[in-house]
């Protein structure tokens, strides 16, 4: 039992890498994924077509395969050695852009099912560009965009296992070393509960904050 | 005085023509109905005279603000250039014209994620920048007005269409608007939630409201307002006292419209 108790210790450090991936790729991702919402929409077909594209790549090529560019990029492309201390960063930027990539279209997606009856009541009652998007089809679209959200970030609480493509440890690859060594699959389990447990209570605050916004249709 | 007026309003949608030469005006107090069948180009008017669409060709004047100038067969539209929505709503000219009209649409066009007193008193205080108090208490007013006082903190869904479609009138009136626009305003409502639409609009008129209401509701224009215009196919057709008109047209394309909503 101490061996199981070691290995939950172990793993829970684990966690904690796992962890710092998650929250800091939600609270980049989620503003960013606006951010670029704005181009990708722009009228200025150049600037638009250029967002198609670059967030059609992000979401077209494998999320190991960009943490690898992120991590190894900067010694491959300008020789610069960034050593240990760039894998954080590199993971970080790289989790962040690829699920702005995926909110950005959420975004889109859900600022174009707003009836366009509501751009017109707001033209008409003088309201400027930004208030209109401020005021009337942002928090609209916050609404209309949640339940898509919410399976992206189940999705991201069992990506943060891909960062082991670059070495770090977090859970899944400490739990893979520990079985590897100890020659058990006890510490998969353990691992797997633990992002079944992370990702439930996920759906469970993602559910509150739904019904948050149920008090209007 | 006339509150607004329109000349010689052109618009064709790719090559298409859908209102060719149109000229009327709107004296203060006056309620001017709209009728003509469905495709003849009522609400494409309405869009233009509230900037929601633009015209090809002609002028448009609200008091003494002349907005749109013919200029070599081309309508020019006061310090702006590029004819999109999006430069029109940076427009300063134009963001202060919009306070001289309101618009109730055939769909209301409530805002969902607010309560009806937010959505009657928003724009009062934070585009025409007036006093919180002094809004609100109007909103109440109107909102009394409209039946609605008990609901002025639910929420649209909460409502009937009928009375969504009240608020929508409080909020237009809240801009205290020189002129209002309606556009078929009970066409999305069963019979009896369009009766007491009418009355509503039919007490505004009784309190010399500017009013122009597009409207199917034959004896409605000829009750309530003071003139009709009989569009078709983008032509005014005839247009004169509203009694007289409905009652007696003279021009066949009008009999022949009006044939259909008799008895
Ligand atoms: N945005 C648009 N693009 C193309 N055609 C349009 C557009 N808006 C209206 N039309 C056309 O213009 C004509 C007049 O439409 P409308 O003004 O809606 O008439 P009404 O309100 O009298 O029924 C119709 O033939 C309609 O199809
Ligand atoms: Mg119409």
């Amino acid at each position: 039992m101490a061996n199981l108790n070691n290995i939950i210790i172990q793993i829970i450090g684990g966690a904690g890498a796992s962890l710092i991936i998650f929250f800091s790729t939600l609270i980049i991702s989620l503003p960013l994924g606006l951010l670029i919402t704005f181009p990708r929409m722009s009228k200025f077909k150049p600037l638009s077509a250029f967002f198609v594209f670059i967030i059609s790549l992000l979401r077209g090529t494998p999320l190991m395969l960009q943490l690898i560019v992120w991590y190894y990029g900067p010694y491959y492309l300008f020789g610069w050695t960034l050593g240990l201390s760039w894998r954080v960063p590199a993971i970080i930027i790289g989790f962040s852009i690829n699920y702005a990539a995926y909110f950005a279209e959420i975004f889109r997606s859900g600022i174009q099912s707003i009836p366009i009856g509501q751009y017109e009541a707001a033209s008409v009652l003088g309201y400027n560009k930004s208030q209109t998007f401020c005021k009337i089809i942002f928090p609209q679209m916050v609404k209309r965009v949640i339940p898509p959200v919410t399976n992206e970030i189940i999705t991201l609480v069992k990506d943060t296992s891909l960062a082991f493509v670059i070495t770090y440890s977090e859970m899944f690859t400490v739990a893979k070393q520990i079985a590897a060594a100890k020659t058990t699959i006890i510490p998969l389990f353990v691992a797997g509960l633990f992002y079944y447990v992370f990702n439930y209570i996920v759906a469970f605050v993602m559910d509150k904050v739904e019904k948050s916004f149920n008090y209007y249709r | 005085m006339s509150v607004f007026e329109i000349k010689n309003c052109k618009k064709s949608f790719n090559d298409i023509k859908v209102l060719d030469d149109i000229s009327f005006k709107v004296d203060e107090g006056e309620v001017v109905s709209i009728i003509g069948s469905s495709g003849s180009g009522k609400t494409t008017l309405l869009r233009i005279c509230t900037f929601l669409e633009f015209m090809d060709d002609g002028t448009l004047t609200y008091l003494d603000d002349s907005i749109v100038k013919s200029i070599d067969g081309k309508a020019s539209y006061i310090g702006q250039k590029d004819l999109s929505l999006d430069a029109l709503n940076k427009n300063k000219d134009l963001t202060r014209i919009k306070g001289y009209f309101g618009l109730v649409f055939q769909n209301f066009n409530l805002f969902p994620h607010w309560t009806v007193l937010k959505n009657v008193t928003d724009a009062p205080i934070y585009v025409q920048k007036r006093d919180k108090n002094e809004v609100i208490e109007k909103a109440f007013i109107y909102l009394k007005k409209m039946g609605l006082e008990s609901k002025a903190y639910c929420y649209p869904c909460e409502l009937s269409g009928g009375q969504q479609q009240r608020v929508a009138i409080a909020r237009a009136l809240c801009l205290e608007p020189k002129i209002i626009y309606f556009d078929e305003p009970t066409s999305a409502l069963d019979p009896e939630l369009t009766s007491e639409i009418l009355k509503v609009i039919k007490e505004l008129a009784s309190e010399k409201r500017t009013m122009v209401i597009v409207t199917h509701e034959m004896s409605f224009a000829r009750d309530v307002a003071d003139r009709v215009i009989f569009m078709d196919n983008g032509v005014i057709v005839e247009e004169g006292n509203a009694y007289d008109l409905i009652t007696n047209p003279k021009k066949d394309r009008t009999k022949k419209f009006l044939m259909k909503y008799d008895g």
